[in-house]
């Protein structure tokens, strides 16, 4: 196959070490992607609740966190993890996570793939909350009125009336933020996880067939992004009246 | 007894370095270099976007499906991917070897100007229908109703965007120390190489320097915004 | 019933309610009325303490609504309000509407709380609706079924917040139509409406409230064929005869 010159060599990619290395990669973006994106959803879900119905510090813990990790980029908050968090685990704990270990038979995370979990799941969160909070803020005032002179306690109103709302006005920008992190997770070849990315790098130097590499990898990176919008989109719990036509972006 | 909890004279030994680079031997570097690169990718994709989004605007069916795939693509892979591909085509498509940085300020211009020219077409799209109705109404061409009625309207709407535009860009430079591009995130890289022992204290200060930067420049959008509403 | 004790009200250096005395009886049905301003939206909505007031006492069944040894909660709960906005649950059927509060605040069983819907859906015409959300509903039949809601735990007093002022004309008169039905069945009921007709027709008692203050209180007869303050005289021309200019009477 040609291109503007350029004679496309497929099999220097699509066979051999190149192919092992490049299917590795997709493991370990996939491990990467999923591991982070459900600790972010967790801890999205905590700084959620800290903003909306904790005391007035936690309620400034959680908006000076969401601030902090959006205004700085990922990758310096992963050089941070790697290079300064690490030290801050006492030695024990550091030889364990060196010696590897089995989960479930396959590998357990490398310490580098730990890191960039962490440090991901992290940034993410941030964003995660801040489109939740969006989306509360979203719900017209009039509803929190409607469910308190109902006699529904605070906690009562936001649980049975106005989450659901703010779900369905945030789920398609909650959906743009996973893709994110799956956009954002090449950024961990940084500290050596062995990403897709990283397997192409490699393969680059490795027979100099860079375009193959990267071609590639972006029909990966463009299923995988189609793939996971689609499931995330019809795990919408909101009637479908309801949903919210922005796009995830 | 400070200096044990966080030894600022590492900082301070390696401040110069940090803030501007090799400035004195030419080559801008650091917190300068980042400034350098978020600024004349967002004014490129700025132009860029708004020059795509004409096009859009006053193109036939194919071509308006083309630029949506091109969108697609370009936002659909990692920008990572994106400064690895014009970092291998621009020497292609320029005969001759390009620095670096070019490459970064290509990629990171070309992703821009999709998501400006997407901006700009939403916001044209979000302008009430009789808008464009009565512009036509009174005898305007195409144009004429886009620059005199439509444009005002929708660009006003999005200059807080363009300043979010400018956040996120500051931020996305940080990719190019993956090229080593000598921009904050490198240089803060090499400084914790040499130093060895202080990875806090370093990455520490380079955060706090993008979240300054950041966070006016987020504050200013906000204002802007407020600004617009009351103008109403 | 329902008591006002020389209530005041202030928003910064507005005085929004300003010596409020009112009684309303048991069962009774009293139409508020006044112009824009005049602060009736605010006078009802103390009541349920969607409004705080900073001086005096409201008291229901001889309890004031402030005292601290009862729940917020559990006195709004024997309270339906009725907005202008409607303030349906979107993401809920007509249906769920009215079962949310009988099952999550009264212990109401599945079964239990759609059989009370269904029957409350029925006496506002709209049991074929059961299982529509509100966006596919008419102005008329959300706030219809807004008023079935505001039942649902069947409360003893019911107020209304100029219920059909976002409505499209032809929607009106079905909503004054439930409420027509409503009246004089036991539940007291406070209705801030610029709907003269359903005052004239339907309640015991006008109370016309101009600058926060009430100024007249009288029976419909008298109140629409002679009303005796003045201002109450110009509001009711000029919202009788809308093109007539100020000051001219009927």
């Amino acid at each position: 196959m040609s291109l503007g010159g350029y004679h496309f060599d497929w099999s220097a990619v699509l066979s051999g070490q190149p192919l092992d290395w490049l299917l590795h990669g997709m493991g370990v973006t996939l491990e990467l992607t999923l591991l982070a994106g459900v600790m972010a959803t967790l801890l999205a879900l905590v700084l959620l609740s800290l903003r909306l119905a904790g005391p007035r510090p936690l309620q400034w813990i959680g908006a000076g966190y969401i601030t902090l990790f959006r205004n700085t980029p990922l990758a310096v908050q992963l050089l941070f993890w790697y290079f300064g968090g690490v030290v801050w685990l006492p030695e024990s704990a550091r030889n364990w996570l060196n010696a590897g270990h089995q989960l479930f038979g396959i590998g357990f995370p490398s310490t580098e793939l730990l890191v960039g979990i962490w440090s991901m799941g992290l940034f993410t969160a941030a964003f995660l909350a801040e489109e939740l909070r969006a989306g509360v803020r979203a719900v017209p005032q009039g509803q929190l009125e409607a469910a308190r002179s109902q006699g529904f306690s605070q906690w009562q109103s936001l649980r049975l009336v106005i989450l659901p709302q703010a779900l369905a006005h945030a789920w398609q920008p909650l959906v743009g933020q996973y893709l994110n992190l799956l956009k954002n997770s090449p950024l961990a070849m940084s500290i050596a996880v062995t990403e897709i990315m990283y397997q192409t790098s490699q393969i680059e130097s490795f027979n100099f067939h860079g375009i193959e590499a990267y071609a590639v990898a972006s029909v990966i990176y463009l299923l995988l992004g189609v793939v996971l919008s689609a499931v995330l989109t019809s795990l919408n719990p909101s009637p479908a009246g309801l949903r919210s036509n922005r796009r995830a972006d | 007894m400070l200096t044990k909890l966080f030894y600022y004279p590492v900082i301070h030994e390696n401040l110069g370095y940090i803030l501007v680079g090799n400035l004195s031997q030419g080559e801008p570097g650091g917190l300068l270099l980042t400034v350098l690169l978020a600024v004349s990718s967002g004014l490129i994709a700025i132009l860029l976007g708004f020059g795509l989004a004409l096009i859009h605007w006053f193109a036939p069916r194919w071509l308006q499906r083309g630029l949506w795939l091109l969108s697609e693509v370009v936002r659909g892979i990692p920008l990572l991917l994106l400064i690895f591909w014009l970092y291998f085509l621009l020497p292609m498509w320029l005969g001759r070897s390009a620095p670096d940085a070019v490459s970064v300020v290509a990629a990171l211009s070309l992703f821009n100007a999709v998501t400006v020219m997407i901006s700009i077409l939403a916001g044209l799209h979000a302008l009430p229908a009789g808008q464009r109705e009565a512009a036509q109404a009174s005898g305007f061409s195409r144009w004429q109703t886009l620059r005199l009625v439509l444009l005002p309207q929708a660009l006003s709407h999005m200059l807080p965007s363009f300043v979010n535009l400018f956040v996120a860009l500051i931020k996305d430079t940080s990719l190019a120390f993956i090229v080593s591009v000598p921009e904050l995130t490198m240089i803060s890289s090499q400084v914790n190489n040499r130093e060895q022992v202080y990875p806090l204290e370093i990455f520490l200060f380079a955060g706090f320097l993008y979240f300054v930067l950041c966070s006016v420049l987020s504050l200013g959008a906000a204002q802007l915004e407020r600004q617009l509403r009351r103008n109403k | 019933m329902i008591r006002f004790n020389n209530v005041q009200k202030h928003f910064g250096d507005l005085h929004v309610l300003k010596d409020i005395e009112l009684e309303v009886a048991k069962g009774e049905v009293v139409v508020i009325c006044g112009p824009s301003g005049s602060g009736k939206s605010t006078l009802i909505r103390t009541i349920n303490r969607l409004e705080s007031i900073d001086g005096g006492d409201i008291l229901i069944d001889g309890h004031s609504i402030y005292d601290a040894s009862r729940s917020l909660n559990a006195q709004r709960q024997q309270i339906g309000f009725v907005f202008q906005q409607f303030n349906l649950y979107p993401h809920l059927t007509a249906l769920e509407n009215i079962t949310l509060a009988p099952r999550h605040l009264a212990g109401l069983g599945k079964q239990e709380a759609s059989d009370l819907a269904l029957g409350l859906l029925e006496q506002v015409g709209l049991s074929d609706k059961s299982r529509h959300y509100p966006s596919q509903l008419s102005g008329g039949q959300q706030q219809r079924v807004a008023i079935a809601r505001a039942l649902a735990l069947k409360p003893k007093i019911l107020l209304f917040d100029e219920p059909t002022s976002a409505l499209d004309p032809e929607m009106i008169g079905e909503v004054l139509g439930v409420m027509k039905s409503l009246a004089h069945h036991g539940i007291t009921m406070l209705v801030v409406t610029h709907e003269m007709g359903f005052a004239r027709e339907v309640a015991d008692r006008v109370v016309f409230i101009d600058r926060g203050q009430i100024l007249e209180s009288a029976a419909p007869q008298a109140f629409f064929s002679n009303p005796a303050h003045p201002r109450a005289r110009q509001f009711l021309n000029q919202l009788l005869s809308p093109l007539h200019l100020a000051g001219e009477t009927v």
